[in-house]
């Protein structure tokens, strides 16, 4: 890997900025193994819960032109056979890995990070923002700053891991609860998880075409939200942020960063180029910083911040 | 691009007792091994092999084995469904000496390559086999294409009690050489096997397998040096390659983009072949 793309993220080195986000490639060591060799500087583990989850009937997925609804459910293995395939692909790999949770309540966080203690891992993250779970356990926590300070902080006392938590786009003021998030002393933030959530409806047998009817939205279509509140974000906490949705080429992971992103995620765009896709888009980085005379990715400008 | 695509089912046709091809007129393009995902909206979305497609249609064949697919076997023709694909990778096209062998519902894709096998003029043998007579797929379809078509059964309800491999094992070796044998009695009969002379002895170019994975894994073994592709089955949910339900260790390979017809190449690498698969929610299942 080109040394200019070498960087750190809290207080580990990495290969390269690009991130595979959770839930893309994740269910097996394999699928992180692959990613990784594929040029991903930090891979994401599925989000776990405490219990194997079988997740939503098909259809899970729906194309649009701007990108894609999914509806997956928090399909996984739970937390042990989870933690099982993170720990092996850790055997295969240096590449730094990033255990995502998922649980509704502080207790059942803290259990799951005891797990994610013993584990090879080297960041823990919490997804406070599924969208695609409502049915089951109503809004978000990343929705409420109370909610997300009170969890933070529990688990923080308890961690061994650096804690990134993950936000949600899909709420009034991101920023107060970004705060809250460093206030309670999260070690990073990962935005966005996926936007909406929509609808796409057949209209021969009409019909919603996700089973679970609705979905949140990944892929282009949602950069420029991403973007938006990532600038609005970075402006006001002084933790990394690791930024994602719709990255699809260089020039989108460099506008990632310009708005104040340290990492950038790259999900929904594996579809779009293959799983050669994070090697093309460290290409087209390298090829933007030389262009550009950037010596290293530190010298990529980024915006003025928000007065 | 995949489209999503909503289609009327133009014919069903029953081809055993729990199994039924259900026919679309659309133009599909699609190749031999390649799958579709399909749904009613009513809860699942399925990957179903491609068992026939020309140019103004397409066919997929179902095995009734739970809610899905039995849903499916109510419906009628001119309901509709929704499909995305075609999807996948498939099957080399040979024209050597060949031999396909197919396990149960597995040999589903395996008639649609044979026709593009006999259509590019190579020698093909094929060996059928199933649970019990009542089990056995598309043996009139086979026949038809004026193949070499061994069949085989595990109970001896139909030809002899014999392993589809054991008997891939001894065709492999030419200690036995399939006739073309047009007629009803195209079973395995120890009888009808007798050693040709020596020039009839080529050496197979290539086999392909469909069928349960521990067939397909004893098939491994006794097929040497020859070329070989397998299809594989593992569970799917996006069938494009992000959700990463399908790959398989240790390559990391997605059944869904890089599968399911996959090469001998890949195949001697895949650790998890015959040992254990994931289910839906990415949990290892053992064999
Ligand atoms: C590439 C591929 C091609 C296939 N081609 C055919 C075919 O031509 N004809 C045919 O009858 N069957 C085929 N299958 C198997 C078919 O997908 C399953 O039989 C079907 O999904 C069962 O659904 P169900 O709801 O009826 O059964 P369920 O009760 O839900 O499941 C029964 C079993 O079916 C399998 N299965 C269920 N859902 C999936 C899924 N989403 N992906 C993969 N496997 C699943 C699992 O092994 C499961 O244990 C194929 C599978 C794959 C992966
Ligand atoms: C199929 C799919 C599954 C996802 N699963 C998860 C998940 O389990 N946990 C999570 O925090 N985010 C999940 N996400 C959200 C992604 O991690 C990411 O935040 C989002 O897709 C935006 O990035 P993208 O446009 O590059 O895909 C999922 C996204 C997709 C498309
Ligand atoms: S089914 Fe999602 S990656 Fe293959």
């Amino acid at each position: 890997m080109n040394k200019k793309l070498r960087t750190k993220f809290l207080n580990a080195e990495i290969k390269s900025p690009l991130v595979l986000p959770a839930g893309i490639m994740d269910m097996s060591f394999s699928g992180l193994d692959i990613s990784a060799k594929n040029g991903a500087g930090i891979v994401t583990s599925k989000s776990f819960t405490l219990q194997p989850r079988t997740g939503h009937k098909g259809p899970v997925v729906a194309e649009f032109e701007g990108g894609f609804l999914n509806a997956m459910g928090l399909c996984n293995p739970g937390i042990v056979d989870g933690l099982a395939e993170t720990n092996e692909f850790k055997e295969r790999s240096d590449t730094p890995v990033i255990v995502s949770v998922f649980a509704t309540n502080v207790n059942d966080f803290l259990k799951l990070t005891e797990y994610v203690n013993t584990s090879k891992g080297d960041f823990l993250e919490l997804n406070l923002s599924c969208p695609n779970v409502f049915d089951e356990f109503g809004i978000p926590l990343a929705a409420s700053k109370d909610e997300v300070h009170k969890i933070i902080k529990a688990v923080k006392k308890i961690s061994e891991f650096p804690v990134i938590a993950k936000l949600s786009p899909n709420v009034y003021d991101i920023v107060s609860i970004a705060k809250a998030a460093e206030s309670a002393g999260a070690d990073a933030i990962c935005m966005i998880n996926t936007v909406g959530p929509g609808m796409l409806i057949d209209t021969k047998m009409v019909k919603s075409v996700l089973f679970n009817k609705f979905g949140g939205l990944s892929g282009p279509c949602i950069k420029p939200i991403a973007l938006k509140l990532i600038y609005q974000t970075y402006s006001e906490v002084r933790i990394p942020i690791i930024g994602m949705g719709g990255v699809k080429s260089g020039e989108d992971a460099i506008e990632m960063m310009m708005a104040g992103a340290s990492m950038v995620g790259v999900g929904t765009a594996v579809y779009y180029r293959g799983i050669e896709v994070f090697n093309k888009i460290n290409n087209e980085i390298i090829e933007f910083m030389d262009k550009n005379e950037y010596s290293n990715l530190e010298g990529v400008p980024k915006l003025e911040k928000l007065k | 691009m995949n489209k999503r695509i909503t289609l009327k089912i133009a014919k069903i046709e029953d081809e055993t007792h729990d199994i039924k091809t259900f026919t679309f007129k659309h133009k599909l393009n699609a190749k031999p091994g390649q799958f579709i995902m399909i749904t009613d909206f009513e809860g699942g979305e399925k990957p179903l092999s491609i068992s026939d497609c020309s140019e103004d249609e397409f066919s997929i064949t179902v095995k009734k084995i739970g809610e899905f697919t039995s849903r499916l076997f109510q419906k009628r023709e001119g309901d509709f469904m929704s499909i995305r694909g075609a999807f996948g990778s498939s099957f080399f096209i040979s024209d050597g000496k060949v031999l396909l062998v197919g396990g149960g519902y597995g040999s589903i894709p395996l008639y649609l390559l044979a026709k593009y096998l006999s259509e590019a003029g190579a020698d093909i043998s094929v060996i059928n086999g199933a649970r019990t007579k009542n089990d056995l797929v598309f043996c009139d379809k086979f026949r038809e294409l004026g193949i070499k078509l061994i069949i085989t059964t595990d109970d001896g309800t139909y030809g002899e009690k014999v392993s589809s491999v054991d008997v891939a094992r001894k065709i492999l070796s030419n200690q036995l050489v399939p006739k073309p044998q047009l007629g009803n009695n195209d079973h395995f009969q120890a009888g009808a096997w007798k050693r040709e002379n020596d020039e009839k002895k080529k050496k197979f170019d290539f086999v392909y397998a469909a069928g349960p994975e521990m067939m397909m894994k004893s098939l491994q073994g006794v097929i040497g040096d020859i070329e070989y592709e397998f299809i594989f089955e593992r569970y799917m949910k996006c069938a494009i390659g992000i959700c990463g339900n399908c790959t398989m260790d240790p390559l990391g390979i997605r059944l869904c983009v890089e599968g399911p017809v996959l090469s001998k190449k890949i195949v001697e690498q895949i650790t998890e072949f015959g040992k254990y698969h994931r289910d839906a929610t990415g949990k290892r299942i053992l064999y």
